[in-house]
């Protein structure tokens, strides 16, 4: 038996078996099967929809959820993104645990709201105020989709950070076989908080402490402005660098613990394909066909995208002298393997027009 | 002899409306009293698809397709733009009901606030239609959507958005609904003549896909609204002198345009709910006679 499912709904069933007990949501193609299912399938399971008035109600409302007590996602695409600007860096400020789901259409603006696109890739990792790092997941596919929310969820709780699942258009409105095996996780255990001391403790930087949940224990302050261990708001130079400095070190000091990079290494091979999201599959499809060729090659399959997987991908080119990027983009994240694969050849292979790539295109560029 | 509607059309046939579309009627039937001196201002919603695609663009006056939350805004910028190059050109804000009554409800009331010299029209098919039937806070109780569905439709009364605009005490706000042509066309008239301030059209625009009834009912459906008075039709100057302008000329009960659409399936088996929205009405159609009758004393009728 095969099911027959596509990325929102596996989005949705991630989130359940992660345990997340809210979910808000606006309408928006492409991500509105998701706002669709939550609301139907979240109460059966005891948790909390609710549709917003705007983009701005729901991940605020997501933010109090996940303050309170509850595992809280929301989901959108491009357009919306920009109206949760100002809450991403609050709660990147406020180290909130959170799960945004970004289904990327084709933009900018309206753009291809039915076209599938992967140009908010810098977008949701520079898409608040500060420049301060968050995490991003991108999923390959319905059953990639599923375990990545789940992974989402985990990560979210770790870190206390906006944690992105970035997909797109093509892989939650697809339906696809998918086995039911894969669509299986290992719940998350309870979330780790604490009731007494300061809620907001950042020494050593980097050490990341469990959230002091609103309404158990001691009474928590919670503030957007810089502030010290109890969240008092302060201009106080040292402290502020403490606290800034700990908001990028929790990330960047635990690396190894989020990188995901699916590396298909060919012994010999000097060219790797790199690939994300979607693409992945045509990128698979273009590694193998150049294999029968009889010439190697070699692909990684970058899983979270943020923060970058650097060590993973110092690994991956060694020996390597050209570098394929595909993505449905001007060429976003080639950037960063360019600045990590500066010894070689890196060349993009994009599509902007709204339709995917095609494993030829891939293949053409990797001759 | 004048047609109490216009017949100059400033809307082309085959637009991408779904069949038996009231949004597109409602576009049709507001721009024949308008005219081409206009622009129009095009949130996300159903018309930044319905007006076509390259080279199909259905409408013969400027068209500004916008951010969601912005109709009432990018319009006044327009307009503000406009009247500095001297002209008066009629600038109209053309929004759906979550467009209008939820995301836009901000700029919407801005703009009202400040009473920019703008015409706002909202074409109301009481949920997100184009994004596939979602509820909005003009979604009236006890509607199924694809996020209220049968084991929970719609809890909550439709927004009053009316009220809403009355307490911005514009100089003109009005309901219609394109099953009253000539009511329609005098509303148009009457809103574009009291040019200078804010304007809110408030028209009931069926939409037979997210209603669940077949093309051919739309029209049937908003009259049934009026009839039933589930939407009256009336006017409003300066948020205070309120004027009924269709009587229900026949007794239609709410039932009977209840039965027309599927989406009010779920009150099937909520009798009670049924019952609510019968006093619901009542009531309100009460106050609305109430505040006529006032008007037309004060007017010394």
């Amino acid at each position: 038996m095969r099911e027959y499912i596509d990325g929102a709904s596996a989005i949705v069933r991630g989130a359940l078996d992660a345990g997340c007990t809210f979910f808000a949501g606006y309408p928006i193609t492409p991500a509105s099967g998701i706002l669709m299912h939550m609301m139907r399938e979240l109460p059966r399971a005891g948790g909390v929809a609710i549709q917003g008035e705007d983009e701005i109600a729901s991940i605020g409302m997501c933010i109090g959820a996940s303050l309170a007590g509850a595992r809280s996602m929301t989901a959108t695409s491009g357009p919306g993104i920009s109206l949760y600007s100002e809450n991403i860096g609050l709660a990147v400020m406020g180290e909130v645990p959170l799960v945004i789901v970004d289904v990327q259409r084709l933009g900018p603006a309206t753009g291809g709201a039915t076209t599938v696109g992967q140009g908010d890739v810098q977008f949701v990792r520079w898409g608040t105020s500060g420049g301060y790092p968050i995490i991003a997941l991108a999923p390959t596919d319905a059953a990639d989709a599923y375990r990545l929310t789940v992974r989402a969820f985990e990560l979210a709780d770790r870190f206390r950070c906006p944690v992105f699942v970035l997909t797109d258009k093509d892989v939650a409105m697809t339906p696809v076989t998918v086995d039911p095996d894969d669509l299986r996780a290992i719940p998350p255990g309870p979330r780790s908080v604490e009731t007494h001391g300061d809620p907001y403790r950042y020494h050593p930087p980097g050490e990341i402490h469990p959230l002091h949940e609103f309404g158990r224990g001691a009474p928590v302050r919670f503030t957007g402005s810089t502030h010290d261990e109890q969240a008092f708001i302060t201009k106080d130079r040292s402290t502020i660098r403490s606290l800034n400095t700990h908001l990028i070190a929790k990330i960047e000091d635990h690396l190894h613990e989020i990188e995901l990079v699916d590396t298909d290494p060919d012994p010999g091979a000097r060219t790797l394909i790199v690939s994300y999201g979607v693409v992945a599959g045509a990128a698979r499809v273009a590694t193998q066909a150049i294999r029968r060729t009889g010439r190697n090659c070699s692909s990684v399959v970058v899983r979270s995208l943020w923060p970058v997987p650097e060590a993973v991908l110092a690994k991956a080119l060694v020996g390597v002298d050209r570098v394929v990027v595909a993505e449905l983009n001007p060429g976003l994240y080639r950037r960063e393997i360019e600045r990590v694969a500066q010894h070689c050849d890196v060349v993009g292979v994009n599509r902007i027009d709204g339709h995917l790539i095609d494993p030829k295109d891939i293949m053409e560029a990797a001759w | 002899m004048r047609w109490a509607v216009p017949e100059a059309e400033f809307m082309d046939p085959g637009t991408l409306g779904c069949q038996g579309c009231g949004g597109a009627l409602s576009m049709r039937m507001v721009l024949k009293e308008v005219g081409d001196d206009a622009a129009a201002v095009l949130p996300a919603c159903c018309w930044s698809i319905i007006d076509g695609p390259w080279p199909l663009h259905s409408l013969n006056i400027p068209v500004l397709h916008t951010a969601f939350e912005t109709a009432a805004v990018v319009a006044t910028g327009i307009k503000a733009a406009k009247r500095h190059q001297g002209k008066d050109t009629t600038v109209i804000a053309w929004a759906g009901d979550g467009g209008t009554f939820d995301i836009g409800l901000q700029a919407l009331s801005g703009a009202a606030e400040r009473n920019e010299d703008i015409l706002y029209v909202c074409y109301d098919n009481e949920a997100y239609m184009n994004t596939g039937i979602q509820r909005s806070s003009a979604t009236p109780v006890g509607t199924w959507t694809t996020t209220t569905p049968d084991e929970r439709p719609e809890p909550r009364p439709k927004k009053d958005i009316m009220a809403i605009m009355a307490a911005h005490r514009i100089p003109y706000a009005a309901t219609a609904t394109s099953a009253y042509p000539d009511d329609l066309a005098r509303k148009v008239r009457t809103a574009v003549a009291a040019r200078g301030g804010m304007r809110f059209l408030h028209v009931l625009s069926a939409c037979p896909p997210g209603w669940k009834m077949p093309a051919d009912q739309a029209i049937e459906a908003m009259r049934r609204a009026v009839l039933s008075k589930v939407f009256p039709l009336y006017e409003l100057r300066n948020g205070r002198d309120l004027t009924i302008t269709v009587w229900p000329d026949r007794e239609v009960a709410i039932e009977e345009y209840f039965e027309l659409q599927g989406r009010f399936a779920p009150l099937e088996h909520e009798p009670q709910t049924v019952e609510q929205i019968r006093s619901d009405v009542a009531e309100r159609w009460q106050a609305l006679v109430d505040r006529h009758e006032r008007t037309m004393a004060l007017a010394g009728a």
